[in-house]
C-alpha cells in the first residue's frame, strides 16, 4: 500500500516538476544510510560498544531501518563472561538504558571488523558472495551517517588492537565514494582521542564532519558503573545521545544545534566540526536529514498522467536466422606483413647483392 | 676440405635432429642458461600469437625480438627447427671460409713478406707457422662451433642466439674477404638484433683499412675518409633497417621494447651473466648509476684494445666478441660458443698460454654445476641465489682469464717475433719475460 502511494508520488514528481519538486527534495536526498563502527574489542572497551549501540538506537528510532544500517561491532560485550548482566549493554549508570535491546542487528561482528572490510563497505568493492545486509547499497541520492569510535591518535584510528586506518585512507575512500556517486551528503562523526585529525584530510565535496576532540586532546569517558565495573560511555556520545533523545522524526532542529552538543564544560575536550566541504549552509540542514529516514508522503486527488511508452514492434521476419546469430564470431584474421615492407626489404637485399657482385658478374655466380 | 666439412655438417645436423625428437628439447628450452628473455623461443611464439590476435606483440613484457625476426618467423614458424639448424650450418660455413681466407690472406702473406724482408730474428723461426699445420684449422673451427655442447643446447632450445651468431659469422666472413659494404650491412644487422656488436666496428674498420693499404694514422686524411665511408654505410643501413621495421608494424613501440629492454635490464631472471644479481640487490636510488657503469663496461675496452691491437684486427675481433659475450646484459651459452669457435685459429699460442688447464677445469666444473645449483636453489630450497651467482661469477672469471691469457700469449709471441725467442739481458744472461 505504502509502495503504491510512493509510486504515485514519483509519477506526480515527473509531471509537476516545477511546483512540488523544489520543496519536496530541498535536501536532495531520497534515502538514508548509516555506517556505525566500533573499532575496539575486549571488555575494558565496553564504552565504545555502548557508544555505537546508542547511536544505532537513536538512528533506528528516528526511522532508518536495519536494512539501511551497517553496524560493525566486536560484539563481545553483551555475552562476555565478565558481564554481570548478560545480553545487555547499558549506556547510563544504574542500568537505566539498555541499548542492546531485543532487535539489534550486527552486520560485521568479531574479527570481521577490519580496516579492509570497512573500506570495502564504504567503496562497495565487496566480493559477489557478500550478502545484502553487509553492503552499503547507497546511491547518489543517499545521505550517509558514518560514526566511528574507538582508540585513535593523530591521524589514525586503531582497529581491534591490530591495525590502523589513517586519515588519508579515509579521505581517499570518501573520494572514491564521491566519484562513484555513492553519496549525496555525508555526515562523519568520530568519537576518539584526537578525533579532529581524522577529518583534516577530507577533500571530497558534501562532507560534514564532527569530532569529539581536537588534535592533542583526549576524549574522555563519562561515568563508570560500579556494578559492571567499566566506564559505560564516552562523554561526547553520552551528551550526543541525550541531545538525540529529544529529536523526533518531525523535528526541525538543524546542525548548528548539533555543533553545540557537549561544550568544553561538559566534555573536557573541545569538540570540533568541519563544514567547509559542505555545500549547503549547516543552519538549513536538519538533524533528521542524517539521523532519520523521513519518508515524505503527499496525497493528491488529481489524476496522474502516465507517459506514453514507445513500443518496439519486432516482426519475426526481421530477425536473423538462428545459425547466424549463434555463429557471430569475428573471423580470425591472420596478421600478414604489409606489402610495402616485403617489397622494400627485398629491393634492398637485391640492391646490396647487385652492388656487391655487379650485374656483369651474375653469369659467373650462377 | 669439402668432404670432411660435409661430413661434419651431416654429423652436426644428425645430433641436433636426434635431440629435437627426444624429450630433452622441452627441458633444454626452459633452462635459463640457454635462453634469455630476449632469445627465448616461447616468447617468439607468444609474440606471433599476439600478432594474430591483432594486438601489438610488444605490449606487455613478453616479446623482445626485433621486427625482422617477426617477419622471418611469420613464414617459417612451422619450419623452426630447420631454420635453426640452417643458421648453425651457415655460421659454421661462414667461419670456415673466413678462417681459410684469414690464413691465406693475412697469415701467409704477412709471413711471406716478413721472411723475405728478413724481419724475423734468427731464433724465432720455430714460431712461424707453416701452411701444413694451418691446413686443418678451418675445419677445426667449424667443428668447434658445430659440435660444441653449448651450440647444440642453444640450437635445440631454438634460441634466437643462433640467428645472432649466424649474422655475426657472416659479418666476420665478409670483413675478412674485404667487402666493406657487405661487412657494414651484416654488422648493422647484428647491431640491430642486439646493440653490443657496435663495438665490432673498430676491428672491421681496422682490418679493411689494412687490406686496402690505408695507413692507420689519425693524422692522415685517407684514414678519416675511410672511417667516414664505412660509418656512412653502417649508419645508413641501420637507419634504413629501423625505418623498415617501423613499416612492418606501423609503430615505434619496438624501440623501447627491444633496445630499451637490452639497455635498462628490467628483467632480472637469473642467467649466466653478471647483471641480475647486482640489480636484484640494488637500491632504486643507485640503479641508473650502476646501469651506466655496467653498460659502459662492455663498450669501454674497444678503444684501448684497438690502439694496442691495431696491427692485428682479427684478434681484436675475437677479443671484442669475447668481451661482448661476457659483459652483455643477457648472455647465454650460445654467445660463448661463438668466440670459443675461434680458438683454434690461435692454437699456435699454446706454448705461451699459462692458465689453460685451470680455465678449462673451471669452465667444465661450472657448466656442470649450473643445473645442480639451480635445482638446489629453486626446487630443493636448500640453497639460495648466492650459490648460483657464485657459479656465475666463477664462470665469468674463467672466461675473462681465458681471454686475457690468449691476449698475453698473442702479445708475447709478437714480442718474440720482433726481439727473438731467447731473450738476453744486456750482459748476455738469460732474461725472463714478466707481465707487468
Amino acid at each position: 500500500m505504502l509502495a503504491a502511494i510512493i509510486m504515485l508520488i514519483f509519477i506526480c514528481f515527473c509531471v509537476h516538476f516545477q511546483n512540488t519538486a523544489g520543496q519536496f527534495f530541498s535536501s536532495g536526498h531520497t534515502n538514508n544510510w548509516a555506517v556505525l563502527v566500533c573499532t575496539s574489542r575486549f571488555w575494558f572497551n565496553y564504552r565504545h560498544v555502548a557508544n555505537t549501540l546508542s547511536v544505532y538506537r537513536s538512528v533506528k528510532r528516528l526511522g532508518i531501518p536495519d536494512s539501511h544500517i551497517v553496524l560493525m561491532l566486536a560484539d563481545d560485550m553483551a555475552c562476555n563472561h565478565r558481564n554481570p548482566k548478560p545480553a545487555t549493554v547499558f549506556s547510563h549508570r544504574n542500568m537505566e538504558l539498555n541499548v542492546y535491546g531485543d532487535d539489534v542487528e550486527v552486520d560485521y561482528r568479531g574479527y570481521e571488523v577490519t580496516v579492509e572490510n570497512f573500506l570495502r563497505v564504504l567503496t562497495g568493492r565487496l566480493p559477489p558472495s557478500t550478502p545484502r545486509s553487509k553492503r552499503l547499497l547507497s546511491d547518489d541520492r543517499s545521505n550517509i551517517l558514518i560514526y566511528l569510535t574507538g582508540h585513535g591518535g593523530n591521524g589514525f584510528l586503531k582497529f581491534q588492537d591490530s591495525e590502523e586506518i589513517s586519515n588519508v585512507e579515509l579521505a581517499d575512500a570518501f573520494e572514491q565514494m564521491w566519484q562513484k556517486r555513492r553519496y549525496n551528503e555525508l555526515l562523519f562523526i568520530i568519537d576518539t582521542c584526537q578525533g579532529a585529525s581524522m577529518y583534516e584530510r577530507f577533500y571530497s565535496p558534501n562532507i560534514m564532519a564532527l569530532a569529539s576532540s581536537q588534535v592533542g586532546e583526549d576524549s574522555l569517558s563519562h561515568q563508570p558503573d560500579l556494578a559492571i565495573g567499566v566506564h559505560l560511555m564516552d562523554r561526547y556520545t553520552f551528551y550526543l545521545l541525550e541531545f538525540l533523545e529529544d529529536i523526533h522524526p518531525a523535528s526541525k532542529s538543524n546542525m548548528n544545534d548539533l555543533f553545540k552538543v557537549c561544550p568544553k564544560s561538559q566534555c573536557v575536550s573541545t569538540p570540533g566540526h568541519r563544514t567547509d566541504l559542505f555545500l549547503r549552509d549547516p543552519g538549513s540542514v536538519l538533524i533528521t536529514d542524517f539521523f532519520g529516514s523521513v519518508r515524505k508522503v503527499e496525497i493528491t486527488m488529481e489524476q496522474p498522467y502516465l507517459l506514453k511508452v514507445q513500443e518496439k514492434t519486432y516482426s519475426y521476419v526481421d530477425q536473423l536466422p538462428v545459425s547466424e546469430i549463434i555463429h557471430q564470431k569475428p573471423k580470425q584474421k591472420d596478421w600478414h606483413p604489409p606489402d610495402g615492407f616485403i617489397l622494400g626489404l627485398w629491393t634492398l637485399i637485391l640492391l646490396v647483392f647487385f652492388k656487391t657482385y655487379g650485374i656483369k658478374h651474375l653469369k659467373h655466380i650462377f | 676440405m669439402a668432404a670432411p666439412l660435409t661430413l661434419l655438417l651431416v654429423v652436426a645436423v644428425t645430433i641436433r635432429a636426434a635431440l629435437y625428437r627426444s624429450s630433452l628439447a622441452e627441458v633444454i628450452a626452459e633452462r635459463v642458461e640457454v635462453v634469455s628473455p630476449i632469445t627465448a623461443w616461447k616468447r617468439v611464439i607468444e609474440g606471433l600469437a599476439l600478432l594474430d590476435l591483432g594486438v601489438s606483440p610488444y605490449s606487455g613484457d613478453v616479446f623482445h625480438e626485433t621486427p625482422l625476426v617477426i617477419y622471418l618467423f611469420h613464414f617459417l614458424v612451422d619450419y623452426a627447427e630447420i631454420t635453426f639448424m640452417l643458421a648453425d650450418v651457415i655460421s659454421a660455413i661462414a667461419l670456415y671460409l673466413a678462417v681459410k681466407e684469414y690464413n691465406k690472406q693475412v697469415v701467409r702473406k704477412k709471413q711471406k713478406f716478413a721472411l723475405e724482408a728478413d724481419r724475423y730474428p734468427q731464433d724465432c723461426l720455430e714460431l712461424i707457422r707453416s701452411p701444413k699445420e694451418m691446413l686443418y684449422i678451418p675445419l677445426k673451427v667449424a667443428m668447434f662451433y658445430l659440435l660444441n655442447p653449448f651450440t647444440i643446447l642453444s640450437c635445440v632450445a631454438k634460441s634466437t642466439c643462433g640467428l645472432n651468431n649466424a649474422v655475426i659469422s657472416l659479418f666476420i666472413l665478409t670483413t675478412i674477404k674485404g667487402n666493406a659494404l657487405l661487412s657494414a650491412v651484416f654488422l648493422c644487422l647484428a647491431t640491430y638484433q642486439s646493440i653490443y656488436p657496435l663495438t665490432l666496428c673498430a676491428p672491421a674498420m681496422l682490418y679493411l683499412m689494412q687490406r686496402q693499404y690505408i695507413p692507420v694514422n689519425y693524422r692522415r686524411a685517407s684514414f678519416w675518409w675511410f672511417v667516414v665511408q664505412y660509418l656512412f654505410m653502417y649508419l645508413g643501413s641501420l637507419f634504413v633497417l629501423i625505418c623498415l621495421s617501423f613499416f612492418l608494424l606501423g609503430s615505434w613501440d619496438y624501440l623501447p621494447s627491444v633496445y630499451g629492454f637490452i639497455l635498462s635490464v628490467p628483467d632480472l631472471t637469473p642467467n649466466i651473466g653478471l647483471f641480475w644479481y647486482f640489480f636484484a640487490e640494488m637500491f632504486e636510488h643507485f640503479r641508473l648509476f650502476f646501469l651506466c657503469v655496467f653498460q659502459i663496461n662492455v663498450f669501454f675496452y674497444t678503444v684501448p684494445l684497438s690502439i694496442k691491437l691495431k696491427d692485428h684486427p682479427v684478434f681484436l675481433m675475437f677479443m671484442q666478441l669475447a668481451v661482448i659475450s661476457i659483459f652483455k646484459s643477457y648472455p647465454t651459452v650460445g654467445d660463448i660458443a661463438l668466440y670459443m669457435a675461434l680458438l683454434p685459429v690461435w692454437s699456435h699460442l699454446h706454448r705461451f698460454l699459462r692458465n689453460i688447464f685451470l680455465v678449462s677445469c673451471v669452465l667444465l666444473a661450472c657448466s656442470v654445476l649450473f643445473p645442480v645449483l639451480w635445482h638446489l636453489w629453486i626446487y630443493a630450497g636448500s640453497a639460495n641465489s648466492n650459490f648460483y651467482y657464485a657459479i656465475t661469477l666463477l664462470f665469468n672469471v674463467a672466461q675473462i682469464l681465458l681471454v686475457s691469457d690468449y691476449f698475453y700469449a698473442f702479445l708475447r709471441r709478437e714480442h718474440h717475433l720482433i726481439h727473438g725467442l731467447y731473450l738476453k739481458k744486456k750482459d748476455g744472461s738469460e732474461a725472463t719475460l714478466v707481465l707487468k
